[in-house]
């Protein structure tokens, strides 16, 4: 087995671990600020996983962390990567977000980021948009993940602020789960204020 | 295959290999096997991969390109000889050197593994040298030494050893065939290849291109990224060897017809390949084809991809002279012209990026992108 299996296999019993063992807290409706610098309003009561995925990267859900996932990525700076993981192989260009870049850009970031360990994503489309206050961009986007064969649908709005990306995405599998859940999604990426 | 196996094999065409097969008596395939009984281990084993067969072909990332799936059919059944009826590959849409071959005849070949294959003789190569594993049972081999081995006791207890060693083969061998597996299973590649007219050389460049990509990145050492590299002899002594092995050989390469098979999912297979990150490896990949198409618009793209998106120094002007190549060839994609722009405009160069951009959306109209590509314009006026 090479490496590359060896290392998702090893993610997939972090991530069963982190399903079974990681601490799980309620984030109740209201507003709730992010890494105390985006505030979010919740029309309903959401799940946060306290580890994150391994990424450091705010992760809440409704049905569960391997079903759905709201990622929030806050104020990251230039030279910032979107979701810097221990298990990183070498050889693989880090995902490393520039003050420079334009929607085109980052978006291909992401693509990349859901593109991990051979899983497919095709944009269905991208756009101009408001996010935080901010002039930005939305995404909309198919995957098929590798390892279980799962088919999702994904959403992300962002905005560059200061130089700083603030982004949210949503994915969850396209059957049931993506459209009862993503107006939830939107609603909470509507709401979002970048703190001072 | 494993890189492991595969790297293996390519060890294994050196001297010690092919002069064995020269030399030794004449290989005699087995007889078709008929189907273990389920209570044996080599039953249970079946059983297994049987159900695994099923979650590939039901899988979304297998192709199910009728002319593809015929063809590498066809060179099994070539290769398999009596065995053919026995034999079934599935292509996979995985952009890595991969392929593998289960005990019950189910065989996968990635999608990374067709992009990389320059002829229908390479692509050969590595389906006989699985086909020799499956020829010779080893995986009944690991699966007996799996149970031999103490360390793995609590497993087997915990899991069954079916369960266990069914899981270790279909996840694409935890446990990497044995030397002298990897042995056999070479020489019986040479012999089939040879037996069936094709091009035995094409082994050693297969390997040697591989060897190539990975050594592409300064980050890696493929002595750490690949098990094979680390436990075996050094990597160019093995290829010298293979080179040194085949040079009285000859055969069929039949480019022409891999070239046509290919020819419709490559684009698709380039994209899976940019999406790698691994853009110091894709700019070997693609120099090595351009060498062979150097006019050819989706190759001269995607090198001005993996160079823009790799953005070192020098990259980006490297890759606007692939794209301007591209676009005079006059089969750029229109997605060109779009790269192109965001060139030009990191070089501050705003008219050529805005022109670039209306190309774009004239060859691209309703493209995802198309409405930030409008916004784009907009703000460049």
């Amino acid at each position: 087995m090479n490496r590359r299996r060896i290392a998702f296999v090893g993610a997939a019993v972090v991530a069963l671990w982190l399903a079974g063992c990681a601490q799980v807290s309620k984030v109740a409706t209201g507003e709730v600020t992010v890494q105390e610098r985006l505030s979010v309003t919740l029309d309903r009561p959401w799940n946060q996983f306290e580890g994150a995925q391994g990424d450091g990267v705010p992760t809440w859900t409704q049905e569960g962390i391997t079903v759905d996932t709201l990622k929030f990525y806050v104020g990251l700076k230039n030279g910032g990567l979107l979701a810097p993981t221990p298990t990183e192989p070498k050889g693989q260009a880090p995902l490393e977000f520039k003050s420079t870049m334009r929607t085109g850009e980052i978006v291909a970031l992401f693509e990349r980021l859901y593109s991990r360990e051979g899983s497919t994503f095709t944009l269905d489309r991208v756009g101009p948009d408001t996010f935080a206050d901010t002039p930005g961009f939305s995404f909309e986007f198919s995957s098929i993940r590798k390892g279980d064969d799962v088919r999702l649908r994904g959403v992300g709005w962002g905005a560059v602020h200061n130089g700083e990306l603030f982004a949210i995405t949503y994915t969850a599998p396209r059957l049931a789960f993506f459209p009862n859940g993503v107006a939830s999604a939107e609603s909470i990426a509507r709401s979002a204020r970048i703190r001072k | 295959m494993r890189r492991r196996q595969w790297l293996h094999w390519g060890c294994a065409c050196c001297a010690a290999v092919t002069g064995l097969a020269k030399a030794q008596s004449p290989w005699v395939p087995p007889p078709r096997f008929t189907r273990p009984d389920v209570a044996s281990e080599e039953g249970g084993l079946w059983a297994l991969m049987d159900r695994e067969e099923t979650r590939v072909r039901r899988s979304p990332f297998c192709m199910h390109e009728t002319a593809l799936n015929q063809y590498l059919s066809e060179i099994a059944c070539k290769l398999g000889g009596d065995h053919c009826p026995d034999v079934r590959v599935y292509a996979v849409r995985t952009p890595y050197f991969n392929a593998s071959m289960a005990p019950n005849g189910m065989m996968q070949v990635w999608s990374g593994l067709l992009l990389r294959m320059e002829n229908e003789a390479q692509l050969a190569a590595i389906m006989a040298h699985e086909i020799g594993h499956y020829l010779q049972r080893h995986s009944l081999e690991q699966l007996r030494d799996v149970k031999a081995r103490s360390a793995f006791a609590t497993a087997m207890i915990a899991f069954g050893i079916y369960g266990l060693a069914g899981q270790l083969v279909a996840l694409g061998g935890a446990y990497a065939f044995s030397r002298d597996q990897e042995r056999d299973a070479d020489r019986i590649s040479i012999e089939l290849m040879r037996k069936t007219g094709y091009d035995a050389r094409e082994a050693a460049k297969v390997w040697a291109d591989l060897l190539a990509e990975l050594r592409a990145n300064p980050a890696v050492d493929p002595t750490h990224e690949s098990v094979l590299f680390a436990t075996h002899p050094p990597s160019d002594e093995r290829r010298d060897e293979l080179q040194r092995l085949s040079v009285h050989d000859d055969g069929q390469t039949s480019e022409a017809a891999y070239k046509a098979q290919l020819a419709p999912l490559r684009f698709g297979l380039l994209e899976d390949e940019i999406k790698r990150g691994r853009f110091d490896e894709s700019v070997v990949l693609l120099d090595r084809l351009l060498a062979r198409e150097p006019e050819h618009g989706d190759l001269l793209y995607f090198r001005g991809e993996a160079r823009r998106r790799r953005n070192g120094a020098g990259d980006a002007a490297l890759a606007m002279a692939d794209y301007e190549a591209a676009v005079r060839s006059g089969q750029a994609p229109a997605v060109t012209h779009r790269s192109m722009a965001a060139v030009y405009r990191s070089m501050g160069q705003g008219e050529q990026a805005r022109a670039a951009w209306q190309l774009y959306l004239q060859a691209a109209p309703d493209a995802p992108d198309a409405a930030l590509i409008r916004q784009y314009l907009e703000e460049a006026q």
